[in-house]
């Protein structure tokens, strides 16, 4: 196991893990924040993995995912928005957490990258999973209220 | 049909004959296609003919697309 692997097995059992406890049990309004944050820890992992094993094709799975994670929780923030809008959640500490989390990911395998076509794809990546789980977690606390409904 | 429109004004209200609406238009697909074709390019991990030939026609695909889609968003 090099670093990379132990770091990616401490996201997933410490973030992921962390993620799907907070899913699983409380109130409605921890269970989306947790649900959003769940994606935002999972892609820095892959991202981790697919430098561990030495396979670039691997971070597809990391933009696929820095991509529908949050497309998934504003499907969760519309159709809960009535729940939501009765009870907010307030998760800004958590939510810029796991934004440093995949920041800090993002620029140490850029440093390992170096420059390169991968190093830009990487910079996607991270500026869709950071830019997506922002957007995500300020639908989910209501900070769209203001948008027509369709 | 009004009996004095001409046939030139029937092609100057048809969006893309009109050169002063056709040139905006297209003016925006050639920017959504060239920074969807950049993100290919990035995306991609060997580069080669088949590879660029490919994403040039998936970023004109999606260049239509995100202009339908900006449209149906800003109402215009």
């Amino acid at each position: 196991m090099n670093g990379w692997e132990f770091a990616a097995a401490l996201t997933l059992s410490g973030g992921v893990g962390g993620t799907l406890w907070g899913v699983a049990t409380g109130p409605l309004r921890r269970r989306v924040v947790a649900q959003n944050l769940s994606t935002a820890l999972a892609c820095p992992a892959l991202l981790l993995l697919a430098q561990g094993y030495d396979r670039p094709s691997y971070v597809d799975l990391a933009l696929v995912l820095a991509l529908l994670g949050p497309v998934g929780t504003l499907v969760f923030a519309r159709l809960l928005a009535d729940e939501l809008a009765e009870d907010p959640p307030r998760a800004w500490g958590v939510t810029y957490a796991a934004a440093g989390v995949g920041a800090a990911v993002v620029l140490a395998l850029c440093v390992a990258t170096g420059p390169s076509r991968a190093l830009v794809k990487l910079l996607a990546v991270g500026a869709l999973l950071i830019g997506g789980n922002v957007i995500a977690s300020r639908a989910l606390a209501g900070g769209f209220r203001g948008v027509r409904r369709g | 049909m009004n009996p004095r429109t001409t046939l030139l004004d029937t092609l100057r209200t048809t969006p893309l004959l009109d050169p002063r609406r056709t040139l905006p238009v297209m003016a925006e697909l050639l920017a959504w296609w060239a920074a969807l074709a950049v993100l290919w390019l990035v995306f991609i991990s060997t580069v080669d003919p088949l590879e660029l030939a490919v994403g040039a026609g998936a970023a004109a695909v999606g260049a239509l697309a995100a202009r339908a889609a900006r449209r149906a968003v800003t109402g215009r």
